[in-house]
């Protein structure tokens, strides 16, 4: 497991280990060290003062060449298991006695330098033997083996070991414990932050044990869950709110679709009964023009003679009026069936329309010869059937009111006019006076008498509706016996 | 002149009346057998106890829609779904100019439509027209064989 | 003749050579005597006053002795080395060596030395015995020490023990 991934009591614990283990093993290490110097010190201490003793001892041997006495003397030296090796040397650098506790240890030849030394695993020295600071008698030569040295840092290492092992068991006891300290409150907060987490329970609050920066960061923690346990408290309450008024925005939305759905279907009744309107109209108000009409005519077909010329007026009359009358009822039905004619707007062909509708003009009234001139190409978006209606009005107007023109021209044609397509009849004939010109397309509104054109007024008002529904706008202009132009977009 | 009869089923007296007047005009002298209404044609082509249905069946049947008790659908219908009756030739001849109205009678397989105007020189001109056409151009389908 | 000289000189070393280095260790010896005795201390002058070595009767030593001593000191006291033909002529001497020239003479000189602070030291085979302080014994080519310590006790001087343990103490003949 990574090092950082280790709980924090291990870590801790670890830590404090870590941290003892190495204070004792350099005090452990100064001590065995301090230990093994002081005792090599003391050693050659030692070894100075018995070499002292042993040359104190030996200068009446080496006075007086006793050797004998000297051997004796060397020979105490068996007493101590770590002294090798002793040698006596006269004045004149000569072996005088010897001291072996091995047979084999070697002894040098002649005297070095006084003093002592560490060599080759031996204690060494050379000392000189005189009877107090008189003449030097000779010298003395000691060699031990530094077993002891070995075996007290044995000892020292040891010791220190067992103290170590000790201190540490006593370190990780007390890290143990002690750790606690520290990692309690870190590991409630991260209890705690789980149970929050795991639960969703914002009102927990993480206990604060102690004032240090954990005791900060408890205390932080609990500010921020007291916070959230607000935010939450508000959002709940948003959320209710919003909730009531989704419902009330619900209930509201219900009620007008309520009333939409009764004025769809309201209208949908409307229409039906629109339906049902048009569809008497155009049995029921025609059948007695039909009749009235009829029997006019069969009054002045068989009672001509008796009617007399202002009888025969008068039923002409009569004929000429319910005939106008059938027209206006049958403009009437048109505007009504544009109101609620279906609506599919496709790609349509406005000239060739025109042609259409052209030719059947021309074929009806062939005595009447009208220059048509129709921009080919002009094509626009919208219910073919409704732009056939505003065609064949504006075209028949167009060629209505060119009646008294020696040359009449009826033109259809398209301009770019800011931006968008403008169409646009423009006819030679009457005109009108632009002072009436919001009248023109008010229904049954006439700007001519009767007398000048026959008409029901109802056409132009049609061809409006028709637009509208298109979505585009129809104006015209025009001046007294200059002719009119319609322009209209989609 | 074809001796073919024509029925007119229609319920408006003056309409009846300018209708014969139109007929005669052009001197169209066919007998026209008038229903006034779906049921008196239902009855006169198909025939009841009191009255069996005639031998030959008329050339042509002149049908108004605006009809009471049965409309003139339902007797175009049921002209169409007699097998007696069902090619013989009918000529919608009403005021209603509703496109639904010439749809529904097409489908329903109307022979013609013809909207009547109001003015009555015209409607002669028409009655006249039609009567030559259906009378005399028009090759009505041979009656069925008797079952 | 040099090879003759060569042999003569040898001849003379090899005859020479054990007495010589018989003597030069006695002379060592008695230079090392000065070490390992205490004389009475009579007065502070003592302390700088030369030591002196006597040799009464013949001089075995040559100048072995005085080459010895030649430099050193006791303390602060230099070595000075006399020669006495009588006992009378001895004045100031620490240390007196009784050469065997007189040998039969040595209990008269003993008695002439007597309750004086004088180390005697002599080669006589009795001389211990018969009060001398300190003797020399040949012993297998050794030169081993005989001590009279009565002898010595009696003028206030004092031997090293350890001069003592490389010697053989001795008694005196009762008279």
């Amino acid at each position: 497991m990574a090092l950082r991934d280790w709980p924090i009591k291990r870590k801790l614990t670890a830590l404090l280990l870590l941290t003892s283990g190495l204070v004792l093993l350099l005090t452990s290490a100064a001590f065995v060290t301090y230990q093994v110097v002081t005792f090599r010190q003391t050693m050659r201490d030692n070894l100075s003062t018995r070499a002292r003793l042993l040359a104190a001892n030996s200068t009446a041997s080496l006075a007086f060449a006793n050797d004998a006495d000297a051997t004796e003397v060397l020979s105490a030296l068996k007493s101590d298991p770590h002294m090798v090796a002793a040698a006596l040397y006269d004045q004149n650098g000569h072996v005088f006695a010897t001291y072996r506790a091995d047979p084999a240890a070697d002894i040098p030849a002649t005297p070095q330098p006084d003093g002592y030394r560490f060599e080759r695993g031996r204690l060494i020295g050379f000392a000189p033997v005189a009877q107090q600071e008189n003449a030097r008698l000779g010298t003395l030569y000691l060699a031990s083996d530094t077993e002891a040295v070995s075996d007290a840092l044995r000892l020292s290492g040891i010791i220190a070991l067992a103290v170590l092992a000790i201190a540490l068991l006593a370190a990780y006891a007390l890290a143990a414990a002690l750790q606690g300290r520290i990692s309690a409150p870190v590991l409630v907060l991260a209890q705690t932050a789980a149970a929050v987490s795991e639960h969703q329970d914002y009102s927990v609050r993480a206990p604060k044990l102690g004032d240090d920066e954990l005791g900060k960061l408890t205390d932080a923690f609990n500010q921020m869950l007291g916070r959230i346990e607000e935010q939450k408290q508000e959002l709940q309450q948003y959320a209710t709110e919003l909730e009531q008024r989704v419902a009330e925005r619900t209930r509201e939305l219900e009620q007008s679709n309520e009333a939409l759905r009764r004025n769809a279907a309201e209208l949908a009744a409307s229409n039906d009964e629109l339906d049902a309107f048009a569809y008497s109209v155009s049995h029921d108000l025609r059948a007695p023009l039909r009749s009235i009409d009829g029997f006019s005519q069969v009054l002045l077909e068989d009672f001509a003679a008796q009617l007399g010329d202002a009888g025969r007026d008068s039923l002409q009359r009569v004929r000429a009026a319910s005939q106008r009358m059938a027209t206006l009822i049958d403009d009437l039905l048109k505007l009504a069936r544009v109101a609620r004619a279906e609506f599919r707007i496709e790609r349509v062909d406005l000239s060739t329309l025109a042609r259409e509708i052209v030719s059947d003009i021309q074929r009806a009234t062939p005595d009447r010869h009208v220059d048509f001139a129709i921009t080919p190409g002009l094509e626009a978006q919208g219910d073919s059937r409704l732009l056939r209606v505003v065609l064949d009005n504006l075209l028949r107007n167009g060629w209505k009111y060119t009646g008294r023109q020696l040359a009449p021209r009826v033109e259809f044609t398209a301009e770019d006019k800011n931006g968008g397509r403008v169409f646009l009849i423009r006819d030679n004939g009457a005109g009108f006076d632009m002072q009436y010109v919001d009248k023109l397309f008010g229904v049954f509104q006439r700007l001519h008498s009767a007398a000048e054109f026959e008409g029901t007024g109802v056409g132009l008002a049609t061809v409006r509706r028709i637009i509208s529904r298109h979505g585009g706008r129809i104006w015209a202009e025009s001046a007294v016996d200059q002719g009119a132009t319609f322009y209209f977009t989609l | 002149m074809n001796p073919g009869k024509i029925l007119l089923v229609e319920d408006n007296p003056d309409d009846v009346a300018l209708t014969l007047r139109a007929l005669k005009s052009h001197n169209i002298t066919n007998d026209v057998i008038v229903a006034q209404d779906g049921v008196e044609a239902i009855d006169y082509l198909f025939g009841t106890k009191a009255q069996p249905a005639p031998r030959d069946l008329p050339a042509v049947v002149l049908l108004d829609l605006k009809l009471p008790k049965i409309n003139g659908m339902e007797v175009l219908q049921r002209i169409r779904s007699e097998e007696r009756t069902k090619l013989l030739p009918v000529v919608i001849l009403t005021s209603s100019d509703e496109e639904r109205d010439v749809i529904d009678g097409y489908s329903l397989g109307a022979n013609s439509y013809v909207r009547k105007p109001v003015d009555f020189v015209e409607f002669t001109k028409a009655a006249q027209q039609l009567g030559l056409y259906w009378l005399l151009m028009n090759r009505a389908a041979p009656p069925p064989r008797a079952s | 003749m040099a090879f003759l000289i060569t042999v003569l000189a040898s001849a003379q070393l090899l005859v020479q050579t054990p007495r010589a280095s018989e003597h030069h260790v006695k002379a060592v010896f008695l230079f090392n005597f000065a070490q390992f005795v205490e004389w009475p201390a009579a007065n502070t002058q003592d302390m700088r006053a030369p030591l002196i070595i006597g040799i009464l009767g013949d001089d075995p030593f040559g100048s072995i002795l005085d080459e010895i001593v030649r430099g050193e000191r006791i303390g602060a006291r230099p070595f000075e080395v006399r020669r006495y033909r009588q006992v009378a002529d001895i004045e100031a001497c620490n240390l007196v060596f009784i050469s065997r020239s007189e040998v039969a003479r040595i209990p008269q000189i003993l008695e002439a030395l007597r309750n004086r602070p004088i180390l005697t030291v002599s080669e006589g085979n009795d001389f211990a015995k018969q009060g001398g302080m300190i003797q020399f014994v040949n012993d297998k080519n050794r030169i081993r020490l005989r001590v009279n310590l009565e002898a010595a006790q009696a003028v206030n001087l004092t031997i090293s023990s350890k001069l003592l343990r490389v010697a053989e103490i001795v008694r005196p003949a009762r008279r």
